[in-house]
């Protein structure tokens, strides 16, 4: 058997001596820091999710009806009749949730440990494209079971362009091909998010990968290993405390993957609603341009972004800001490696005032996400009373929010640029803790 | 850097019974999806039998019908096409439906006109080529394709020729004789595809 | 290593629980208290639905043959006590009021119910079920708690009798808000037999809007042991090759 796939592996490179150096470079001879922690997981587990996705999708095509009359039935049709289509939709459906699960931790990881600062911008910035594309690639897919709230959905995040002065009716009609969501409208989204998006997003991870693989992991301590001592048993030119991608980092991913995979199967086989978080209610109700849901808002991974734009009012008689505010709550994300100079990457050495202001970041942010989800319509009146004015509570204190959001990043800013940080020593080598 | 020794043995033993566990979970996860393509309920309950009235066709015609979306031959086979019938043995592949062909019809239709009546034949229209469905060529006179016609099917794809009793003549591509569904009459005048005949399994 | 994260995982899980049972149904609802492994509670639930309510609701993602599989019928049993219509055994549930006429007799059409729980929960049709008054006010004699004006006239009223509302009292100026149900005359059955009545109803009608949760629920578990024991595996391997790193 051995035999068999070494003489399959010399006729392969006999002819393609290129192929087995690239797999070393990425694999087998990509030195790694050893003390990745737990935060480090949610990268491959993104890949892995974004495989799934794929499989998944490309089975649910098969039986799925892309027009305004069938789509509906058409669903249920793949969760009835279509033998284990049920499985294939939980699946997919869960994994656009947990996909965003994993993203999101995977990005604060980057930015609790410095991983976009020099030299890693390049993989900052597509890592943000990737972000950026998944959300137009989720909200497309959230629209194509044509339940009333895909269809509402559709309708209001399509209406963001609406806001835009002068062109924004016109526009929201050509993105609509039609004056409400329609066939049309179906027709394109199909279109988008099972051919377009994917494609440009497995281009943009492939050279997220190559950009990391440039200029090596980040970790941890926020030490680059390939500016520390040289030699290690593998080889004794590569940094000391590097080790092989694969097995070692092949091996560990694995424990995650298995985790990973039992709380996804948790999830798809006993909770697939999630109580609403994951599948909402009102989906269940076909798409019906003539009733609008009760509670009309996104799915949880869009709710704090979604709530910027309720918090900013409109001004001036446009209500462009909110939707500015909801883009450059995003563009400033992508600008960070250059509004954050400090030269301490890890938050382990970094000032009291950066892990306050990272602390009161993500505050800020789940407390978002509470209001897009309206959580606080519950939450307001048993802490504070039953006779309070939601609304205006939820406006001010929403309002506070959006100015620590956007707070954090002047505050970096002023930070780092004008040197007010005080960092701690920064170890010559990685630290381990096990 | 630690110097102990490598315990190779409990190491390969762990990536081969891990390797293993997973191969058989990718295994295991793949059965929905290869599953999913079976005929789903909806095609199962299309493809539920049908029930045909036989009395508006007259001698020497046939009607088509969908069973399971394949188009079924109706034909009500006139006395001069069944006068024929025994003639053309001597041409075809296997006249008495035994040896190649020996399970392309139910047990109850494998006789000298493939049929529960004599007249009527109950015919999937499907070539046993590639699948085409053949041509009815009622007629007996000299066709292109063959001079000695007496009636029959003449498959459009690759010229493969049957009697009026589905049977594949030789020297053509088709392999087997035409297949005849499961049926019984419901009545006299009554057709219905899909169920045997009640004792018949 | 991985032992100091324990308690941030815990707490995140519990986070994550909790709030999901605190948004997953309005708070006022009573628990239904129904069960999908009851399989005779789902048959008795099926033969409620189609004596009382096939008449103006259909089922039409719902097949007969998927019914008498899953709860354990003969087709027999389905054909001749559940298909009203003359349909087939592969064919679906399909009321045999025409739309035009409903229309007429009811102002709107009875929606068709085949995803009725998953929409509104379990929990909001037992309710609902359970929530029927006579109002004179209403066109149709009857009112609804739990969605008020409702254009369905109570077909379980012989059943479970009939209720009339207890009026809070209002604050000057106020339209006067009902408070609670009282029952004027009963029906056939005694309130505990009304309340596992309707539980039935509320089970087939869940069983309806998913029946594939018969089937995820007896797979899940298996799979869920699978993935953890290969989990522990994958650790053992990963501690056996980092031995070469620390």
């Amino acid at each position: 058997m051995a035999n068999v796939f070494s003489t399959i592996g010399d006729w392969v490179t006999e002819r393609a001596p290129g192929l087995m150096p690239v797999y070393r470079k990425h694999m087998t001879e990509y030195y790694a820091p050893k003390n990745f922690n737990l935060w480090y997981y949610f990268g491959s587990l993104a890949l892995l999710v974004l495989v799934n996705q794929i499989v998944t999708g490309i089975f649910l095509t098969m039986n799925y009806d892309p027009s305004a009359t069938g789509a509906f039935d058409s669903v249920q049709y793949i969760m009835r009749d279509v033998e284990w289509g049920w499985l294939i939709r939980y699946m997919h459906s869960t994994g656009a949730s947990l996909f965003f699960v994993v993203v999101y931790l995977h990005m604060f990881r980057g930015v609790m440990y410095g991983s976009y600062k020099q030299p890693r911008e390049l993989v900052w910035l597509l890592g943000m494209l990737i972000f950026l594309v998944l959300m137009a690639e989720a909200f497309m897919g959230y629209v194509l079971p044509w339940g009333n709230m895909s269809f509402w959905g559709a309708k209001v995040i399509v209406s963001l362009f609406g806001t835009i002065p002068v062109i924004g009716k016109d526009l929201v009609e050509w993105i609509m091909g039609d004056f409400l969501p329609a066939d049309a409208t179906l027709n394109r989204f199909f279109a988008l998010h099972v051919i377009a998006l994917p494609l440009v997003l497995l281009l943009l991870v492939v050279l997220h990968l190559a950009a990391l693989h440039e200029v090596g992991s980040n970790n941890p301590d926020g030490v680059d290993v390939k500016h520390g001592p040289k030699g290690n048993r593998w080889d004794a030119l590569k940094p000391a405390d590097g080790i092989p991608f694969h097995p070692y980092y092949t091996v560990k991913d694995l424990v995650g993957v298995g985790l990973f995979l039992a709380i996804a199967a948790f999830i798809i086989f006993f909770q697939p609603t999630l109580g609403g978080w994951f599948l909402e209610h009102d989906n269940s109700i076909a798409a019906n341009n003539l009733v609008t849901p009760a509670q009309i808002k996104p799915v949880w991974y869009f709710t704090p972004f979604y709530a910027i734009v309720r918090m900013i009012p409109s001004a001036l008689g446009t209500a462009v800001w909110g939707v500015l505010g909801m883009f450059g709550s995003i563009a400033l994300l992508f600008a960070l490696p250059w509004i954050d100079v400090g030269k301490v990457k890890s938050i382990r050495y970094r000032g009291t005032g950066y892990k306050a202001a990272l602390t009161l970041f993500v505050l800020a942010f789940l407390g978002l996400a509470m209001i897009g989800t309206d959580m606080t319509d519950e939450l307001f009146p048993k802490l504070f009373g039953q006779d309070i004015d939601i609304t205006a509570w939820d406006n001010n204190f929403g309002r506070v929010l959006v100015l620590i959001y956007f707070g954090f990043f002047v505050f970096l800013w002023l930070y780092t640029h004008l040197g007010w940080e005080k960092t701690k020593p920064v170890p010559e080598r990685v630290t381990t803790h096990d | 850097m630690a110097n102990e020794v490598v315990d190779q043995g409990r190491r390969r033993f762990l990536t081969t019974t891990t390797a293993v566990v997973g191969g058989v979970g990718v295994v295991a996860a793949a059965v929905p999806f290869i599953k999913s393509w079976e005929p789903s309920a909806r095609a199962k309950a299309a493809g539920a039998p049908v029930t045909q009235s036989l009395k508006k066709i007259e001698p020497g015609q046939q009607l088509i019908v969908a069973w399971r979306s394949l188009p079924v031959f109706i034909v009500n086979r006139s006395p001069a096409q069944l006068a024929a019938l025994p003639k053309q043995d001597p041409r075809l592949v296997d006249p008495k439906s035994d040896g190649a062909s020996a399970q392309q019809q139910p047990k109850y239709a494998q006789n000298d006109t493939r049929s529960i009546k004599p007249e009527w034949l109950v015919m999937i229209g499907i070539c046993t080529h590639l699948g085409c469905v053949p041509d009815y060529v009622a007629e007996m006179k000299p066709e292109p394709f063959d001079p000695n016609w007496q009636g029959g099917y003449y498959c459009p794809c690759h010229h493969s020729r049957y009697d009026m009793a589905g049977r594949v003549y030789q020297g053509v591509p088709a392999p087997k004789n035409m297949e005849i569904p499961p049926y019984h009459f419901v009545d006299d005048t009554t057709v219905q595809i899909g169920v045997d005949p009640q004792g018949a399994a | 290593m991985i032992k100091r994260y324990i308690p941030s995982f815990a707490l995140a899980l519990g986070l994550l629980l909790g709030t999901t049972a605190a948004m997953a149904e309005g708070p006022e609802l009573a628990s239904a208290g129904n069960n999908l492994r009851d399989t005779a509670s789902l048959q008795r639930g099926a033969h409620l639905f189609f004596n009382y309510c096939v008449g103006c609701h259909s089922l039409k993602y719902m097949r007969y043959q998927r019914i008498a599989d899953d709860l354990g019928l003969t087709e027999d049993d389905v054909m001749n006590n559940f298909n009203f219509t003359g349909g087939k055994i592969g064919d679906p549930v399909i009321s045999h009021m025409p739309p035009e006429d409903a229309q007429k007799f009811f102002g709107k059409a009875p929606p068709d119910l085949s995803l009725e729980v998953s929409a509104k929960g379990a929990d909001w049709v037992n309710a609902y079920l359970n929530s029927f008054y006579l109002d004179p006010k209403s066109q149709i004699g009857w009112n609804n708690l739990v969605l008020p004006n409702a254009a369905m006239p109570f077909p379980l009223w012989e059943l479970q009798g009939e209720q009339v509302p207890v009026m809070a009292a209002a604050k000057p100026g106020d339209d006067p808000q009902v408070a609670s149900l009282k029952l004027l005359h009963p029906g056939r059955l005694t309130p505990e037999q009304y309340q596992q009545t309707t539980r039935d109803l509320t089970n087939f009608l869940e069983y309806v809007s998913e029946p594939a949760a018969l089937q995820r629920r007896h797979y899940g578990i298996w799979v869920v042991l699978f993935l953890l024991a290969f989990t522990f595996l994958a650790y053992l391997l990963k501690k056996e090759y980092w031995k070469d790193v620390h």
